[in-house]
């Protein structure tokens, strides 16, 4: 650390319209990106399967369990975990694809710059996906079953049930999980960091604010410029980004607690 | 509850049954390898291990420190999930129980933190540990998650003390108890459910976190589980027999506990991301 001097908004001119610009928007852009596919695929497809084990199907227990499992292992172990299972060469997806005679769909999953994105964000969903499950599931197991029997008396489908009973129903459930997504697709770092490494190889394609905060604060092999002022302003934009729906969130959060 | 029909039955079975195995696969892969050389892992992924020895454990548990590394997390979860207990029951139960001015400011001020991530504030943390000759030590770990710990807790275990009914400590103050009487022997018991949340979200997250150890701990000696694997998976990124041993001596025991407690685990964790 050198000596310190005031500079004003001089660092974050550089991250939004100076030299770091480019590099700024197109971590913002990652960020924005995960927050719209794990909103499909954590909640969306959370719903789903959460609408599954509503039905009580035989073995909803142990289903509820294995479900959950993945989140209480460390994010960078997850990551770890399958950067082996990815391995071009020797990984066991890609093997997989071989013996399957699928060989032509092998490839280098995180190596090359357009799927590294999605799949850091498929191992996401794996990690992440029973949390959304199983916060469903309990709403959609809160409501009424006296709500279900009127609307079958009724002569209603399935389908229509989850439309205009479950589905309005667990509404609120969908606001508040959409809320704690978007805080933590701001937040995103472990993964990226295990899968990529600080430099969210390839040619920064899966690059998120939390690496190039990383980066510009405490470094990293090859980064230009390390300097904490820098790093800082990175982190207060995060900050400007995220406090609206924080503050939403706790609104939330105090509304529900009172009553 | 909704009514189905056999197909879809069948067809609802099956996708769990998938999601189940594509669960699986990962854990059971570095489980297997573990058992492997690096020969068989990378010649036949996909049978079972020639020979069940054990000689990639004592390697992998020796190089990447892991007994260290595990008496470390041990050390800073445990203490840093005790001060948050401590601090936040006594600060959630002053703020149920007393009026006081500013009593509302404070609750606020509080439970603020929960809308700031912790990770936003590393480089003051960082700063002020520094001047304090607390980086790269187990008790700056520690005390970062205390602090970071405390909006959830409080906010979770307020809520909880304010539905305890207030009848109870009343007659009891009447026989002459108390505040700390009161603290200890009424509104602890009847917090249990409470601080068994508290304890399995706080717990899990101080045992997983990776960012904190990363930015403030630079010795071997004082690694925590996240950081010894990720240092041992950089050095011996080729090794994929030790890593993939490593890698399930880490993973395998929190399976253990979760499988135990799973019960717990789901309703602590998705009750307490939601309340807080």
């Amino acid at each position: 650390m050198g000596a310190k001097k005031f500079v004003g908004l001089q660092n974050f001119k550089d991250m939004l319209f100076g030299s770091y610009s480019h590099e700024f928007f197109n971590a913002f852009w990652h960020n924005v990106y995960f927050f719209i596919m794990l909103s499909i695929f954590e909640v969306g497809l959370g719903f789903i399967i959460a609408l599954m084990l509503a039905t009580r199907i035989r073995g909803h227990r142990v289903f509820q369990t294995v479900v959950y499992m993945p989140n209480i292992i460390s994010m960078v172990l997850v990551g770890f975990i399958w950067s082996m299972l990815l391995n071009p060469q020797w990984g066991l997806i890609n093997q997989t694809l071989k013996a399957i005679g699928l060989g032509k769909l092998a490839h280098p999953w995180l190596g090359d710059a357009s799927t590294a994105l999605n799949t850091i964000i498929a191992v996401n969903v794996w990690r992440h996906i029973g949390f959304y499950v199983l916060v469903m599931l309990a709403a959609i197991l809160d409501i009424p079953k006296e709500l279900f029997e009127a609307a079958y008396m009724d002569g209603a489908s399935n389908w229509q049930i989850v439309r205009k009973v479950i589905f309005p129903l667990t509404v609120p459930t969908f606001q508040t999980l959409l809320v704690l997504l978007f805080i933590w697709s701001f937040n995103i770092f472990d993964i990226v960091y295990a899968l990529e490494g600080v430099q969210a190889g390839p040619y920064r394609s899966t690059d998120v604010l939390g690496t190039l905060f990383y980066r510009t604060a405490f470094g990293g092999l090859g980064s230009s410029r390390t300097d904490l002022g820098l790093g800082a302003a990175v982190s207060v934009l995060i900050f400007l980004i995220v406090i609206p729906v924080s503050i939403l969130y706790v609104r939330m959060v105090e509304r529900r607690s009172e009553r | 509850m909704m009514r189905i029909s056999t197909p879809w039955k069948i067809i609802i079975f099956t996708i769990l049954i998938v999601h189940t195995i594509i669960v699986m696969i990962p854990f059971s892969v570095i489980f297997f390898n573990s058992f492997k050389t690096l020969r068989e892992i990378f010649l036949r992924p996909f049978s079972l291990p020639e020979k069940w020895s054990f000689d990639n454990y004592i390697k992998a548990w020796e190089k990447a420190e892991l007994g260290k590394a595990y008496m470390n997390s041990a050390f800073v979860t445990s203490t840093s999930v005790l001060s948050i207990l401590f601090l936040s029951s006594m600060i959630a139960f002053v703020i149920s129980r007393y009026d006081f001015p500013y009593r509302r400011l404070l609750y606020l001020y509080i439970i603020s933190g929960l809308a700031l991530p912790a990770r936003l504030a590393i480089i003051p943390i960082y700063l002020i540990l520094k001047s304090f000759h607390l980086l790269d030590s187990l008790f700056g770990l520690i005390f970062v998650y205390s602090a970071t710990g405390i909006p959830f807790s409080v906010f979770l275990l307020k809520h909880f003390m304010d539905m305890v009914p207030k009848e109870i400590e009343e007659s009891a103050i009447m026989d002459g108890a108390s505040p700390w009487k009161v603290f200890t022997k009424i509104i602890l018991p009847l917090s249990k459910p409470a601080i068994v949340v508290v304890t399995i979200v706080n717990a899990v997250g101080i045992w997983n976190d990776f960012f904190f150890p990363l930015i403030l701990i630079n010795s071997k000696e004082k690694e925590t589980i996240p950081l010894a694997v990720s240092t041992f998976f950089g050095e011996y990124s080729h090794q994929w027999e030790l890593i993939s041993t490593a890698l399930w001596i880490a993973v395998f025991p929190m399976i253990v506990v979760f499988f135990i407690l799973s019960k717990y685990f789901i309703s602590g964790m998705t009750q307490g991301a939601l309340k807080g």
